[in-house]
This record gives C-alpha cells, structure tokens and sequence, in this order.
C-alpha cells in the first residue's frame, strides 16, 4: 500500500514489521507458513487446526516522530500486534525490527533493555501497581533500572509534573479518578524517556469528555516533544484526531494503511467504505484533494487564498463568503482552485477521490474581484497533527 | 433452574432420561444389576465380608516396633529426623523461656504494641485484657507453653506453606500437583494426622508440633498460590512491559500485590495451628490443650472450663487483630508511622524492665481467680436439677438418651444393617448425582476401603453420628440462614455471635456438652452441630443475599409472595452455595464429632484415643486411615460440580 502523506520522516523507520502472524493454538507454527491454511477464514481455520490467528501477515513501517494508528473493532488483533512489537505477546512469524536491529532475535537481556529504554506502553486499565504511591509508580520503570531513590524520584516528580498531576504525588492510584490514572500510567511510560511511546486503547475505558482531555494531552505531547507513537484504538474519531497514518484492522489483517484523509477518502473496500460512513468528510479532506487547476489566468489571481492542507470545511467557507472559487495558495505559489461544486462533491463523497481538473470539469468562472481576507488557517478544529509533524 | 440449563445445554434423549440426574442413576441401577448378584453370590451379603480385608495391623505393628527400635541408630533418624525434633525442642524451648523471662507485664504490653500497631487501640486494650484474664485464671504458664509451641508452629507453616504457595503459583504444572493434595487435607479431621507423626517422633513436643505445621500449613499454601495467580494480569503485563527481570516481578509486583491473601494465609494458618496446637496435647502438647484433655479425663468441668477460656480469648485476639492488619491493607500508613513505633517500643520494654525489677515475671498468686471450684458447683447443681426430671421438658441427660436411643441407634444399627453392597451404591448414587462420575468413583473406593482396613463398623459408627449431626445442623442452620437473609435486625444480632463462633478451636467445644449432657455419642453429636452451625448458616445468608437483586425485583414486580420469591427465586438462584454449606457442615461434624471419642463417641475417634493411649499404633493408625477415608468420601458425596469446575478453571 502506498502513503503520499506529507510527514516528513527520517530514513530509517522506527519500527518495521513485515509479515507479522500470531497464531494461538496447538502447533501454531505450521499455519503461518502453509498457503493451504493462510487462505482459510478465520472461522474455517479454528474448524480446521483449532488455532486463531490473531495477527496475519501484517507489514507496516512507523517512521519516527509519526503518530501511526492501528485501529479496528474489538477482536480484530490489534492490541496482539502491539504487544508483539515488544514481544510481550511472543510473535509466531514474521520479522519486526526496531531502528533496524531485529527484534525476534534479541535475547532476554537484550529484550529487557528494549522494553526498558526504547518502547514504553501505555495500557487500557493503566496497569498500576495498587501498594504503591503515584510517584513511585511513576518512578518505578527507573527504579527497575536500578537508578537510585533520590534520582528516579526527582525525575518522576518532573514527568508527573509535565502531565498535570502536582500534588497528587503521595495519593494512591485507588485515590485517583480514571483520567487521573491513566494520566499515571502516561507518565511512568513517559519517566524512562522511551524512543517510542505504545498506546493500547489508553482511553477507552474513560467518559468521554475525560477522553477528549487525554486526547488532548497526547496531541500536546506529541507536539511538544515530537516522540514517535504507536496508538491502538476502536475509536475511529480518536483515530482521525490524533493519527498520522492510520492501518486499519480486521480478522488480524491491515485492510488499508494510510493518512486519514486516504481512509475516509477512498476506502480500499466496503468494510472500510461502511465504517467511514459516518465521518463528516469536510473536516478531515483536505483542499488538495478538491483542488483543480486553474481555468483562467483569472482564476490564479483572484478570490480568496487557502492553505493545499486546508480542511474542505474551512475552503467551504472561504469560497461561500466570497461567492467565488478560492485559491490554493502553497508559500505564495498557486497550486490550484477550489469551487464550490469540487468542495460540494467532497462533502457528498461522489467525487472521485484524487481530483484532476478534468474531473472537475468547467463549473463557473464568474469574475467575482473582490478579494476576500486570507482564508481562516488558523482556526482549525483540534489539530490534525499531520499538520505540523515535529 | 439449573437442571433446566444443563439439559438444554447437552443433546439428551427424549422424555424423563433427559433429567442428567435421572440418566446417572439409570445407568447407576444397569451396573448394580450386573455386578451386585455377583458380588452377594460371592461374598456374603450383609456386613463386609471378611474375604475382602486385608489385615494391616500385624504389619504396622511391626513397623511401629521397627522404628522404636531403630530411633536412636538409624541414620534417617540419626542424622535427619533426630535434628528435627532436636531443633523443634530446642525452638519451642527458647521461645517459651523467652516469653518467660519477658514476664507477664512483658508479654501483656507487646502483644497489645503490636495489635495497636496492626490493628488500632481497641484491639490492643482487648489483647491486653485478654492477657491479662489468661493469668486471672491462673493459665499464664500454660498459655505460655500454648503460645511457645504456636509461635514456632506457625513461622514452620508460613515458611513452609509459604514455599509451596510460590511454587504452586508460579509454576502450572506444581499447581496441578499440589493443588488436588492441599484440597484434600483441608477437608480432613485433625485427629488423622496424629498418629503418622506420633509412629515416626513418638509422643512429645516435636510430634505435636510437626502435626500442627502439617494442618496448618496448606491453608497458607493455597492462599499464596491464589493470590500469586490471582494478580491483575494487566498490571504484570504493564510490569514487564518496562523490562523487569522475573525476580523483580515477583518481589515488587506479584507478592505485594498478593498482600491480602497472604495476609488471609497468615490468619487462618494461626487459626488452625492454634486449633491443632490444643488438640496436639492428645501427643504430648502440654499447656492449654493438655490441661483441658486432662480435666476432661475425669470429667471435672470447672477446670476445662478454666484452660478453655483462655484458649477462646486467645483465638479471638489471634483471629482480630491479623483480620485487622488485612482489612487496613488498602489505606496510606500515618504519615508518623515510624514515631509512633518507637514510642510504643519504648513504652513496651519500660513495662518489661520495670516487671523485671520489680521481680514480678511470674504471675503472682495472689492473683489468681480459682473459677474452677463456682462452675463445678454449678455444674453439680445442673446435674442434680437439670439432667432429669425436670417437669413436662425432661432433663439436659433425658435428652441425651432420648436422642441416643431414638436417633443415633436405629441409625447406626440400619446402616450397620444395610448390606456392605448398598451402602457403596448408595455412596454412588450420591455422589454421582450431585457431583461428576470421578467423584463418585474416589466417593465408592474411600467407603470400601474402610470396610478393606477391617473397620467397616465403626466407620459405619461414625457415618451414623456424622448423618445425624449433619442433619440437625441443615434444619437448625438453613432456617437461620434464611431467617437473616431477610432480616438485617436478625443477621445483626447473630454477626458478632457467629464471629465468635466461628473462631473457636474445635476442641473448646467438648467442655459445655459435657457439662451439659455427660459423656456419651450424644454429646459428641451435640459439639458437632454447634460447630458446624456457624459456618452453615454464614454460607447460607451470604448466599440468600447474593442472589441477583434485578432476579428478585422483577420477581416481586410480578406480584409473588415473600415464600413465592424465597422458594421460587431465591432458593434455587442460591442452590451453589446452599450445596457448599451442606459441604462445609459435613467436613466440619466430621472432625468434630472424630474428636468426640474424647468424650464417650466411641468409634474411630475413640480407636484413634485407644491406640494413643495404650501406645498400639497399629490399632490408632488403621483407625486413622479410617478417618481419612471417611473424610475423602463425605466430601467428595457432597461435592457440587460447579465447585470442581471453578477450581479447576
């Protein structure tokens, strides 16, 4: 599958997997590597050999500094994928590497090394230790590592510190609300300075608002320090809101790997088609993909200016305030014109997803002049983070 | 409501065989037509047939006199068991001088430190009292004694228990291995542990105190493995996802977070070491225990009486305060934990030294209330005004007799009736029906075993006592369950009456009956069923309130009767734990009414006494292996399925 997105990423991909299974059962090991058995369906392969294969051939890259989404309904292998890349769930074939070195081969105290300084997760029912205070939970991936009491507390006060929770450093996680835990559970991964922070559904199990809070904090984060991320979610809006690049699950496989935009604009199948149904396409669309070029030299001058990365909802009202096509303006240089008969077709999702300006057609080039103030680029709903990867 | 689950749940042939139960028994009845002609043929019909047992006690005898014989030069004992029983001796030894020269102000003063410290100040003013009552009554060296062989007897099982709960719980397979074991000997009665220990250290302290640590030590084990395996399976995945080595995980996550159940282990291992520790003065305990088996001897009531209440004040300070200490688990420590410690330490050995000074160690006996004298005379009243012929109710004794002759001996002498055959088919019927077919099959082979030993009448004996007293304590026991299920004023009033109870040393209980009806089955059966009570009717009321409120409300919606929803709703919802009191009463009458041969129960508990007694193993060995079977067999008959299931999940 391929990905045009625009994030600026390093060569060398944080986490590369490439045909990834896990099969649990007896004698998992042959399904992977029998065309007989990787053909069958997941419930023909359980009649057949009694086994489930929880992740199937699944092959992705997380580059650095990306925040790369698995998402897929429950049962669908994503949270088994996770904890395969740390191998916490041990792989049955397949390679995973992290910054190239291979992590099916490491031994345990390499293993352990990874899972102390490189990945750090995040999980669903946050995991925390029960006996012990917030800030000791927060620094005990330190203290594991065998860094004095001192060291790891003043570290741990500083991370507990970064992520809201002053003054809670003595409670108890049982003192604590759901958000307040979890907001734990993101400072301990936090605490030891992970390359890459792993996400299993860490909000799933709080009230929505709460939700959107963490959401937040993670869009926060991520723009703060830049850390490469691995989120597993169910939830398709959390997914568009926080994901670089999206691979969508279901029955252990990736059905579509791809920005968000790609997913909600041309969904590799039905599955996909249905579950992006609902999602209101003009705040996730970009301009670029609205975009045709210019009919007439007119056109290139004239009406409003809005940004190639623009949501279709924001080009809609640059273009219905100035009643003419706007312009999509990259550093000063046209790339292109919206009307509102592209804009329209995004939002009704009959237009074919990669414009050309022949799609578009001739729709009206009524010279309207009037120059409307620079298009709204700043008022964007809670940042799509493909927006300004760090 | 169950049955209708489990038949829609198999594929069952038509009409009345598609009841499971129907179906064993039908093919229960097949097997008995076959084998039973076969076997009346072969053998005789009525009791076990002789040709079937095996004569055991010829060569336990001998193996009895080989180990006397050889105790002082083999090199098992020599260089194994003899440092056993020597560190044994010399550990309770130590404590109990140690204890000793604390002093009774000593020992008052930092028992009640630690339940302050573990359990708040109330529990540490009761310690104290209790303490403090033990010398009242003029027990303060026997308890001391009583409290040397605990303390060594329980760090031996929590040690012990402790190792094999880790092993069980971080390894699967040792769990398969153990678990079925420690199973078994939580259902067995202390008296079968006795003569094993006896045979290989002979009478005297390290016996009773390795027979304590054997009964007291699975209840740890199990607990550990539980809590071990019991833990937040997300949090030790969290914990591993940071990279922790194994020994990491175990000391900083898997044990703490199996505080509450370790706690729990460390309680009810206390419990029953305290309960076998006072039992144990049968092989040569001493203290407490001792002084009650001996006042027991010859009836003398005011002196059991007197031993007795201390070990019921022991109990329930014991039972409180490590109960406390579990329940406190989940809040923060004070912030000046550590002050107040010093402070109490300090103030604590202040009371020691100053004892010490004043050259009080001992209790002075001047001290002493001689309680013993007053309850003999009460008891002596009791017997001449209350035994028999009080008008229209008859006496405590008429009662006994009555029981004795209208319950106990058609009882025994039907079963003692029945032919050998049926009573195993009965057995399997039983256990079939209520279980799955392997525990009906280890039900059949215990029961046949006792008739194999050559003690199938006695065993028979015994059965009589226990049916009886099982059958009392469900009527008296499901009624007062039921009756606190739907009272809260009337679970209220019973709560701290059952906690008591509940705490009590099997062995406490033979001093009132005997006071009450003499000695005799009886009173055997009687200390059985006021055991068994608290435990049935606990079970009861908390599974009557744990039926599924929505269950009941929509009951109530639809315009049933209070007895509509309790028959209808509420019984049937709670038949799982109404099958487990029955478990439990069973297992619980067992041990009690085997102890009762103290008292006149005759039967194997009175082999067991006679073989102690009289020093012939063989007898008390056989007598023992009895029990064991006995045991085996009532709790596998009443063992529901769902229990396995659960257990083996």
């Amino acid at each position: 599958m391929t990905d045009t997105t625009g994030t600026p990423a390093s060569d060398t991909p944080v986490f590369s997997v490439d045909g990834l299974w896990k099969v649990f059962g007896p004698k998992a090991d042959r399904v992977p590597g029998d065309p007989d058995l990787t053909a069958l369906d997941p419930a023909e392969l359980r009649s057949r050999t009694g086994c489930t294969a929880a992740v199937r051939d699944v092959t992705f890259d997380v580059r650095k500094g990306e925040v790369f989404v698995v998402m897929g309904l429950s049962g669908s292998g994503k949270s088994t994928l996770v904890r395969c890349l740390t191998r916490l769930i041990e792989p049955t074939a397949g390679t995973i590497a992290i910054d190239g070195e291979d992590v099916r081969a490491m031994d345990r105290a390499r293993l352990r090394e990874l899972r102390r300084h490189r990945a750090a997760m995040v999980f669903q029912h946050f995991g925390l230790l029960p006996h012990r205070t917030v800030l000791d939970n927060v620094a005990y991936g330190l203290e594991i590592q065998g860094m004095g009491k001192a060291e790891r507390r003043e570290r741990a006060a500083e991370v507990v510190a970064k992520v809201g929770l002053e003054g809670m450093e003595q409670r108890r996680p049982a003192q604590l609300s759901g958000g307040q835990r979890q907001r734990v559970g993101l400072a301990r991964a936090l605490a030891v300075d992970p390359e890459v922070l792993l996400f299993d559904e860490p909000f799933s199990a709080l009230d929505p608002l709460i939700r959107r809070d963490m959401q937040e904090e993670v869009v926060r984060l991520h723009r703060e320090e830049g850390r490469t991320m691995v989120f597993i979610t169910h939830d398709l809006q959390e997914a568009l809101k926080l994901g670089d690049r999206i691979a969508l699950m279901r029955d252990g496989r990736v059905v579509q790997l791809g920005t968000p935009e790609e997913i909600v604009g041309s969904p590799a199948d039905d599955y996909v088609r249905a579950f992006v149904r609902d999602v209101p396409r003009e705040q996730v669309m970009t301009v670029r993909t609205a975009m045709r070029p210019a009919a007439s030299s007119e056109e290139t001058v004239t009406g409003p200016a809005v940004r190639p990365d623009a949501t279709v909802s924001e080009a809609i009202e640059a273009v219905s305030r100035a009643g003419t096509t706007a312009r999509v303006l990259d550093e000063g240089r046209c790339l292109g014109v919206v009307d509102a008969g592209a804009l329209l077709d995004v939002v009704a999702g009959t237009a074919a997803p990669t414009r050309t300006a022949d799609a578009a057609g001739d729709t009206h080039a009524d010279g309207a002049a009037g120059v409307v103030p620079a298009a709204p680029a700043q008022r964007r709903e809670p940042a799509p983070t493909s927006e300004e990867p760090v | 409501m169950a049955t209708l689950t489990a038949t829609t749940r198999k594929a069952s042939p038509p009409g009345v065989l598609t009841r499971p139960a129907v179906r064993k028994l039908a093919v229960l009845a097949l097997v008995a037509a076959v084998l039973v002609p076969l076997a009346a043929a072969r053998w005789a019909s009525g009791t076990w047939p002789g040709a079937l047992t095996v004569d055991v006690s010829e060569p336990l005898g001998r193996a009895s006199d080989w180990i006397i014989d050889n105790r002082d030069s083999h090199p098992v004992f020599l260089y194994f068991l003899g440092h056993v029983s020597n560190a044994v001796v010399i550990a309770v030894r130590a404590v109990y001088l140690a204890l000793l020269a604390v002093g009774w102000a000593g020992v008052a003063a930092v028992s009640a430190l630690i339940a302050w410290r573990a359990a708040g100040v109330r529990l540490a003013l009761g310690t104290a009292a209790a303490f403090l009552a033990c010398g009242l009554l003029g027990m303060w060296v026997p308890t001391m004694q009583t409290l040397a062989l605990m303390v060594v007897a329980v760090a031996a099982s929590v040690v012990v228990g402790g190792l094999l709960g880790l092993a069980a719980g971080l390894s699967d397979r040792m769990d398969r291995v153990l678990r079925p074991v420690l199973d078994t000997m939580q259902v067995l009665p202390a008296f079968a542990y006795l003569l094993p220990v006896v045979l290989v250290f002979g009478i005297g302290v390290p016996a009773a105190v390795l027979a304590t640590v054997v009964y007291a030590a699975p209840p740890m084990a199990r607990l550990t493995a539980l809590g071990l395996r019991g833990a937040d399976k997300e949090v030790l995945e969290a914990v591993e996802s940071l990279g922790t080595t194994a020994r990491q995980r175990l000391l900083t996550a898997r044990i703490p977070l199996a505080r509450k159940e370790l706690l729990l282990g460390l309680n009810q291992t206390i419990m029953m070491a305290l309960s076998m520790a006072v039992i144990a003065s049968v092989i040569g305990a001493g203290g407490l225990g001792d002084r009650v088996y001996q006042a027991l001897a010859s009836v003398d009531v005011g002196a059991a009486l007197a031993a007795g209440i201390p070990i019921v004040l022991l109990a329930v300070v014991l039972d409180r305060v490590t109960g406390a200490a579990g329940a406190r688990l989940g809040q923060a420590p004070a912030p000046n934990a550590r002050a107040l410690w010093a402070y109490a330490l300090a103030a604590a050995v202040a009371v020691a030294v100053a004892g010490r000074l004043a050259n009080r160690l001992e209790w002075p006996d001047g001290w002493v209330v001689g309680v013993a004298e007053p309850v003999n005379r009460a008891v002596d009243w009791m017997t001449d005004h209350l035994y028999s012929g009080v008008p229209v109710i008859g006496g405590t004794a008429d009662w006994a007799g009555h029981f004795t002759t209208w319950v106990l001996d058609p009882l025994r002498d039907g079963l003692q009736w029945l032919p050998w055959w049926s009573v195993l088919l009965i057995v399997a019927a039983l256990a079939w029906v209520i279980g799955t077919w392997r525990t009906a099959l280890t039900a059949v082979l215990a029961m046949a075993a006792t008739g194999v030993l050559g003690v199938w009448k006695p065993s028979l004996d015994t059965l009589s006592q226990v049916l009886a007293a099982v059958a009392v304590t469900l009527v008296i026991g499901f009624a007062t369950g039921v009756a606190a299920a739907r009272s809260d004023r009337v679970e209220r009033l019973l709560r701290p009456v059952l906690d008591v109870f509940q705490t009590m040393p099997q062995f406490v209980y033979l001093i009132p009956v005997v006071a009450l009806f003499g000695v005799g089955r009886a009173p055997a059966v009687a200390a059985a069923i006021v055991y068994a009570l608290p435990a049935v009717v606990r079970i009861t009321t908390q599974g009557l309130r744990q039926v599924d409120p929505a269950a009941l409300e929509s009951a109530r919606s639809l315009g049933a009767t209070s007895g509509q929803q309790l028959r209808q709703v509420q019984l049937p919802l709670a038949r799982r734990a109404l099958l487990l009191a029955v478990n439990q009463g069973v297992v619980l009458v067992l041990a009690v009414v085997i102890i009762g041969g103290l008292v006149g129960g005759g039967a194997l508990g009175y082999d067991v006494v006679f073989g102690l007694a009289q020093g012939d193993l063989a007898t008390g060995l056989v007598a023992g292996a009895a029990i064991v079977c006995l045991g085996l067999m009532l709790d596998r008959v009443t063992q529901p399925t769902e229990r396995r299931a659960e257990k083996g999940a």
